[in-house]
């Protein structure tokens, strides 16, 4: 069953803090991942599935899948001094990559792929106590073609559906986000008033707008990893974002958001 | 997506430049061997004079108007940064 649903930022620079980053707004956003921690120790999931978008780390041009699921024993990776090894809830993720391409998602599976810092960092953050084992879930936003929002929405459905049906207790989160433009001319000018326009959206439950975005739009707004909190939208349907933070840096839009599961 | 979006369609040209800036994005031994001697570093990817050079000054214009894709060059810029100047970040 589908206990929680969250979206949590993951720039690097929140993890390892170079001098050009504001401390405090840094602070902030670990006090917003804080809440996510407790909120999951609260929601005592048994496994977590977390979306997140390859920085080009376990998927170079030698193979560009738009989904991939995990579906190891576990899982590893490195960014910069960090080296993380993390238990992959192995019967859920074997029923998510067999159920899907049941459902006509042509998921590309690992057993070996690295783990990308996108799904590193939110959890360094907000792993709850005990540690849980998790699904991840790969969505391509960085090399074009990505898929595109209506397909990352349609998967986000059949990915809701495939967990409500199962016996354990799994919590959801979308790793990225929000406006950010990297290794562009745009890296100083993010569009943080289309971000806070997107959130008034999520406020009010209408979600599922998002699948009706073009691929051109978000990459035109800095938005290219939003396909994460898409896929995610597509599991949660009408449910009203519960905004934790929203902390603009110089060159991105750091959100932490729930959507609180009615009957969780 | 259009010619003028953020992000395109890497060109086949630009593999072994894409392939250098992945291995300076994650490949710590690469790293380390571009820090000690970039011309001998960036020689053994099969990368032709102009785009060594600009690779050693890390030219972003330069590189993405080769074909290089933008988050590559940004975050082999920043590895390169962490491993260089390591104590002037705070790790959480």
């Amino acid at each position: 069953m589908l206990v929680g649903a969250f979206a949590v930022a993951h720039t690097p620079q929140l993890l390892i803090r170079p001098e050009t980053e504001d401390r405090d707004l840094v602070l902030r956003v670990h006090a917003a991942m804080g809440r996510v921690k407790r909120r999951l120790e609260e929601l005592r999931p048994d496994a977590i599935a977390i979306v997140a978008g390859d920085h080009v780390e376990a998927f170079f041009l030698n193979a560009v899948p738009a989904l991939a699921v995990y579906v190891g024993r576990e899982c590893e990776g490195t960014f910069g001094p960090y080296r993380y090894r993390l238990d992959i809830h192995e019967p859920l993720a074997r029923a998510v990559v067999e159920q899907g391409i049941e459902r006509g998602f042509d998921l590309l599976y690992t057993q070996d792929a690295p783990l990308d810092y996108a799904f590193y960092v939110p959890l360094h953050f907000v792993m709850p106590e005990p540690a849980r084992p998790i699904v991840p879930l790969h969505v391509n936003v960085y090399l074009p073609p990505q898929p595109t929002p209506a397909r990352c929405h349609a998967w986000g459905a059949a990915l809701g559906e495939i967990l409500r049906a199962r016996p354990e207790r799994v919590a959801l989160i979308a790793s990225g986000g929000m406006s950010h433009f990297p290794g562009t001319d745009r890296y100083a000018s993010p569009e943080f008033d289309y971000d806070r326009g997107l959130l008034d959206l999520l406020r009010e439950g209408r979600g599922r707008e998002l699948a009706r975005v073009t691929g051109e739009e978000l990459d035109k707004r800095g938005n290219i990893e939003l396909r994460t909190w898409i896929t995610l939208l597509g599991a949660v349907g009408d449910a009203r974002a519960d905004v934790y933070c929203y902390e603009p840096s110089w060159h991105h839009g750091n959100a932490v958001v729930e959507w609180p599961i009615p009957g969780s | 997506m259009s010619a003028d979006a953020h992000y395109r369609f890497p060109p086949s040209a630009a593999y072994p430049l894409n392939r250098c800036l992945y291995a300076l994005k994650s490949d710590r031994a690469f790293i380390d061997r571009f820090l000690a001697d970039p011309v001998a570093a960036t020689a053994e990817m099969g990368l032709d004079e102009g785009e060594r050079a600009d690779l050693r000054r890390m030219d972003r214009d330069a590189l993405v108007a080769r074909g290089a894709h933008p988050y590559l060059v940004f975050m082999a810029g920043l590895r390169l940064k962490m491993a260089a100047e390591p104590s002037t970040l705070e790790y959480f």
